[in-house]
């Protein structure tokens, strides 16, 4: 499967994980009727090729090698034939039946595991998201539930229906000769002994092998981003060669399971021979000793195949089933993780918030990222302390600080992409945590310094959920004079941009957040650096935008840059995580704190405030 | 502004040149190799077919009572040492051709990536990065699995079908023409459906890849959507493609349910038509029933290999696509390098070279509005300032100073050559280039530093770091230096990775820097300190500047201004405060100057 360069790492699953498997099959009931279908299906396929040997055997013994009139003899044979005839077409249709009902009832519980999965990532809160690689949530929704649905398709049409003609070839030995068939009956536990002992060692090599693809598939991605920078500084022949070490590893694991893999091939179908040389040797004395017919003696010899081939083909298809499960583990692990976000059952009706702020002694802490491979993680550093802040409806309020403040964090708390450790944040009255997210967000609009636009056309990244229809979204941009850039793309609103589209620069990109943000009509507006890597022309056209649309409203800027802070009603001073100082641009000079410092910062740079 | 055409994956024809160019000399340099692989093949192949002789005088002698129980164990033990002896010739081919098939895989994939670093950007514009990275991981395995697995596996089909073709023609030709009857039909039906597997496998990828893609893009922009919230919105869509990838995956399902039972259907009614026939010629005494049941066994042989032929054909196919996919990347040039005249390669002598840009004219490749258009620079050592609106060209043209993208000849001269008549690389070694998108590796932080020099010494890589203004914050870090960066390391903000490319830029320490709008995440203070630091490092040697920042441009000793592709204004600070208007605009935006200007006053 196409993996789209993002690789896990070697992990695998215990077959034996009972809790593993009721979780699966749990999964699966609601298609508990294909499976009942599919394993009759199965069953049909494997009767078919069990009896099938047993038809020639008895055409050979009652019609070809039987004396009478020849007439009888050749009608009996054409009655074999048609009934051979009839066994092949029903193991035809039944081979056919069983891998399509298969198929789609491994589908169909893939495709639920997968929007469940995919609907509970969504649920989460950006603490999870900030801790888990949006990489390896792909790998969860897509390449874990394939190697799942793998073990469907593969091993259970497969395998199951080896083990039901293994079933059945035992059945009918014991039912030819019991003492052949116990002699036969040995090989089973050395054969399975032989197979186990096997695919222990290489599910080892499996999982080396997986890590370094994953390790060598990392390397390759990375230095494919920075081409650029490796050609400029001269690093090709290095990087190449470290590429070759890392792939001539991959290759070493590779072949080391090739050998292992080419000793236990030869050593199943060597005992598969030996199978028939103590038919022919035990079985054969038994024919002399008239226990045994020559037919039944040839028949043994025929079921041989049949009797073989699950072994090896469980051998394959053990790794199938590991990593299958290793999966299944992680995905279910990711099931298992709920959100600090809590949703209140009773949500405020948010229709009428006026956007009065007010933070009462906040505090928050960051969660360390995860390092992947399970550890907790550990307490972060705290980010803001004991925050008290009341902003006023309508009230334009700028909030600065050096690098590291805290800035960016007040805002996640404001649209509750994560609640405060400690303290409370009231809108309107009401504690955040009173709102149903949605609610929260649709009222609080906000636009970040480095704007996020989707692979899609100006529109889609424009309209968003609003459901705002084409000509109510050209309407407003046209009363913000927004319009006027749209017209410059060359589809207009149809441009497609993001990624494989159209490139837009940053002020650009800033103009569409903005045109999105106007749309969705909201109570609060926060301005996170939004201005910052923007260039003039585009500046101004932000304000004026800024100025026909959201005139009256609570306005929070938040910027390090103070010829933009300056004009607001009120300036927040952050320093490292604590509100420093509060009032207006006068106020604050006066005060001869950090703000001043800053100011003069900024002057002693040529850049008057 | 550009466009990006993604390249979609129609059939692609196999180039034999190039076939032969790229494996002709992996397989020579295993041909010991392939040639002991392959007979071992044959030989265990060989072996394998004599089992049923023992086993057929054994019957024989049984059925005629001459049976002893001393003559059973020796043909036991016959079959017992033949079948030793086809195991370890199997290990050999096993290991051997199997191996040989990880060898070539790895050969192809480290020529394909040598390839890929030595292309330009016209080459990574064309191709999204997932695009490469499946040619390096899905197309080489599935040329892995053709080479291995399919090739043993066709090897192992035709040696066993001919001898037992021989032998059952050995026992009676008219009915080993009945026999093989059907199986002609098995051939060809098992082409056509692993041919239409083939395609709706195509579309069970193409699926899983919109899937992959959807999944990515919500994840990325996870903020996006919640503070949006468009939740609902996305998980209908996603359970839309995630029907389609189901209704896909079905349609394949159809096709590959066929082929295995149609197999045994084939081969069952080859059996049926030998029983019927066979056992009527056995009654009217045409052939004996030893004869007769020998003939069963190999048929039998017969079948068993051929039902797999479908799906090594299917391999062999879907290898052959990836390989002629591979091939077509390798076929793949430089634009920036095809230029080059075959001309000796000049030597640069200037310690300062100089830029000359004549008549300079430049669109990307697949659009027609020019990024460029007619630009006149000369650029030697001190400072050049570049501003300009958004998509007025700035980042086009260091990516082309860089030589990122192919330029007409004589347009741009370096120490005098046209470039088209210098080595790419050559160029490369005197230019260093921080641009706004900020690279790092997942290494170290002295590693990062370091990327030019990797034999720097410490000292001089703090130095660096220290001119950079980040020296403090590695020295916070964990780790120090020597945290790891990147995804499984420290995550760092805007800021932070575009100083550590900058120290980077200060340790290679060339005579033209390039410094793409990479202050921009820099708060005032910083960008201020860190840029003298630049100023100071590159006295006499060359500077570019990229900026909208008026105070950074001010100490430049000449700013071009550009606008729409062209240069629409030049000079030096004081002379554009004089005569641009959106410089001066700029400039006072900037400063805040204009608070009387009621039009801008918003907050």
């Amino acid at each position: 499967m196409r993996s789209f360069g993002y690789f896990e790492e070697g992990k695998t699953g215990r077959i034996s994980d009972l809790r593993l498997w009721k979780r699966i099959f749990g999964l699966c009931r609601a298609w508990r009727a294909g499976i009942f279908w599919s394993s009759l299906f199965s069953l049909l396929a494997a009767s078919a090729a069990v009896i099938q040997p047993q038809l020639l055997q008895r055409g050979i013994d009652l019609f070809i090698t039987a004396s009478g009139a020849d007439a009888a003899r050749l009608d009996g044979l054409f009655h074999i034939a048609l009934l051979y005839g009839g066994t092949a077409a029903a193991a035809f249709a039944a081979g056919f039946g069983q891998v399509v009902m298969m198929e789609y009832v491994g589908q169909s519980v893939m495709h639920r595991l997968r929007s469940d999965l995919y609907r509970h990532l969504l649920s989460l809160d950006l603490a999870f998201f900030h801790a888990h690689p949006a990489g390896r949530l792909v790998t969860r929704l897509t390449n874990d539930i394939q190697s799942m649905n793998d073990m469907f398709s593969l091993v259970m049409v497969t395998l199951f229906n080896d083990l039901l003609r293994l079933a059945g070839v035992l059945v009918a030995l014991y039912l030819t000769n019991v003492r052949l068939a116990l002699l036969m009956t040995i090989f089973l536990p050395i054969s399975l002994i032989i197979t186990v002992f096997f695919s222990r060692i290489a599910r080892d090599g499996f999982r080396a092998i997986r890590s370094q693809l994953a390790v060598v598939n990392a390397f390759l991605q990375e230095v494919l981003s920075l081409v650029g920078v490796i050609q400029i500084y001269g690093q090709e022949a290095d990087s190449m060669a470290k590429f070759r070490e890392l792939n001539g590893v991959y290759l070493e694991r590779n072949l080391r399971l090739i050998r292992l893999f080419g000793a236990f091939m030869p050593l199943s179908e060597f005992l598969s021979s030996l199978a028939i040389a103590v038919i022919l040797w035990y079985g054969g004395g038994e024919t002399l000793q008239r226990h045994l017919t020559l037919g039944e003696l040839t028949a043994f010899l025929t079921y041989m195949r049949l009797f073989f081939q699950p072994m090896q083909e469980i051998a394959r298809k053990y790794s199938v089933v590991q990593s299958a499960l290793a999966s299944a583990e992680r995905i279910f692990e990711l099931l298992d993780i709920s959100g600090s976000i809590i949703e209140p059952t009773v949500p405020i009706d948010g229709s009428r918030i006026r956007g009065e702020i007010r933070f009462a002694g906040v505090s928050f802490t960051y969660q360390q990222e995860d390092d992947g491979n399970g550890h907790l993680p550990e307490e972060g550093k705290s980010v803001l302390r004991d925050i008290d802040l009341h902003i006023q409806s309508g009230e334009t309020i700028a909030i600065t600080g050096p690098t590291g403040a805290g800035k960016s964090t007040l805002v996640s708390l404001l649209v509750r992409f994560y609640d405060p450790s400690a303290g409370r944040i009231l809108l309107d009255g009401h504690d955040l945590r009173e709102f149903a997210p949605q609610t929260l967000r649709r009222k609080i609009g906000l636009v970040l310094q480095d704007p996020l636009i989707e692979p899609d056309t100006v529109l889609a990244n424009i309209r968003q959920d609003t459901g705002l229809t084409r000509s109510e979204v050209y309407q407003i941009l046209v009363r913000t004079s927004l319009d006027a850039f749209v017209a410059k793309l060359p589809q207009g609103l149809d441009t497609r941009i993001g990624e494989g589209g159209l490139d837009l620069s940053a002020g650009e990109k800033q103009l569409i957040a903005f045109a999105r943000v106007l749309c969705r009509n909201p109570a609060v507006l926060i301005l996170d650096e939004a201005t910052s890597s923007v260039d003039s022309e585009a500046e101004q056209l932000l304000e004026q935008a800024l100025r026909s649309g959201f005139a009256g409203r609570t306005l929070l800027i938040i910027a390090h840059r103070l010829s933009t802070v300056r004009r607001a009603n009120r300036i927040a001073v952050f320093a490292q995580g604590r509100l420093a100082e509060l009032g207006s641009h006068e106020e604050l000079l006066a005060r001869q704190g950090l703000y001043a410092e800053l100011a003069a910062a900024d002057l002693r740079h040529g850049r008057p405030v | 502004m550009r466009t990006v055409s993604r390249s979609t994956s129609e059939p692609i024809a196999l180039p034999a040149g190039i076939l032969t160019d790229v494996l002709c000399p992996i397989f020579h340099r295993f041909r010991r190799r392939l040639l002991l692989g392959l007979t071992a093949l044959l030989a265990s192949d060989v072996l394998y077919l004599t089992l049923p002789r023992y086993l057929k005088i054994g019957v024989d002698e049984l059925a005629q009572g001459i049976a002893t129980r001393q003559r059973l164990l020796v043909l036991a033990c016959g079959i017992l040492l033949t079948a030793v002896v086809t195991g370890l010739l199997r290990y050999v081919w096993r290991t051997l051709l199997i191996g040989f098939s990880r060898h070539l895989e790895t050969a192809l994939r480290d020529r394909l990536i040598s390839h890929v670093l030595s292309m330009d950007q016209t080459f990574f514009d064309r191709r999204p990065l997932g695009e490469i990275m499946a040619h390096a991981s899905n197309d080489l395995s599935a040329v892995q699995l053709s080479f291995g697995l399919g090739l043993a596996a066709a090897a192992d089909v035709a040696v066993m079908s001919v001898a037992a073709v021989l032998f059952m023609l050995h026992i009676s030709p008219p009915l080993t023409l009945l026999a093989a009857l059907p199986l002609p039909l098995l051939a060809v039906c098992s082409w056509f459906l692993s041919h239409e597997l083939h395609r709706r496998f195509e579309q069970v990828q193409s699926q899983f890849g919109l899937l992959t893609e959807f999944a990515r893009n919500t994840l990325v922009s996870i903020r996006l959507i919640k503070s949006c919230t468009r939740e609902e919105q996305q998980m209908r869509e996603f359970g839309q493609l995630g029907q389609d990838y189901v209704a896909s995956n079905i349609r394949a399902a159809m096709i590959q349910g066929l082929l295995l039972p149609l197999a045994l259907l084939t081969g069952s009614f080859g059996t049926l038509l030998v029983l019927h026939s066979g056992g009527t010629m056995v009654i009217s005494q045409v052939i004996s029933i030893g004869e007769f049941v020998a003939f069963i066994t190999y048929f039998a042989m017969l079948a068993m290999p051929l039902a797999t032929v479908g799906w090594a054909t299917g391999l062999i196919r879907r290898g052959m696509t990836s390989l002629a996919r591979i091939c077509r990347l390798l076929t793949a040039t430089s634009t920036v390098k095809a230029s080059l005249h075959e001309t000796a390669q000049p030597v640069i002598r200037q310690s300062r070279p100089h830029i000359s840009l004549r008549r300079l004219s430049f669109s990307y490749p697949g659009t027609i509005t020019p990024a460029l258009s007619d630009m006149n620079v000369e650029i030697g050592p001190g400072i050049l300032g570049i501003s300009g609106r958004t998509g007025s060209g700035k980042s086009t043209l260091c990516r082309l100073l860089v030589r990122q993208y192919p330029v007409a000849d004589g347009s741009y001269l370096f120490a005098g050559h046209d470039v088209n008549q210098i080595d790419p690389a050559l160029i490369w070694r005197h230019v260093s280039w921080v641009d706004r998108n900020t690279s790092l590796f997942s290494a170290s932080a002295a590693e990062n530093i370091s990327l030019a020099k990797p034999d720097a010494p410490l000292a001089e890589i703090m130095e660096a770091a220290r001119l950079a203004a980040v020296h403090d914050e590695i020295m916070a870090m964990p780790d120090g230096y020597q945290t790891r960066l990147g995804e499984k390391g420290i995550r760092l903000s805007g800021g932070q990775k575009q100083r550590i490319a900058i120290a980077r830029a200060l340790l290679a320490d060339r005579p033209i820097l390039i410094i793409d709008d990479a202050l921009s995440a820099l708060d005032a203070e910083t960008a201020q300190q860190v840029f003298a630091a630049l100023r100071d490092r590159q006295r006499g040697k060359t500077l570019l500047l990229v900026s909208h920042h008026v105070q950074l441009l001010a100490h430049a000793d000449h700013i071009l201004l550009l606008d729409q592709g062209r240069i629409a204004e030049q000079g030096s600070h004081a002379q554009l405060m004089a005569r641009s208007t959106y410089y001066q605009e700029t400039a006072s935006r900037q400063q805040g100057k204009e608070e009387s200007g009621a039009q801008l006053r918003l907050f």
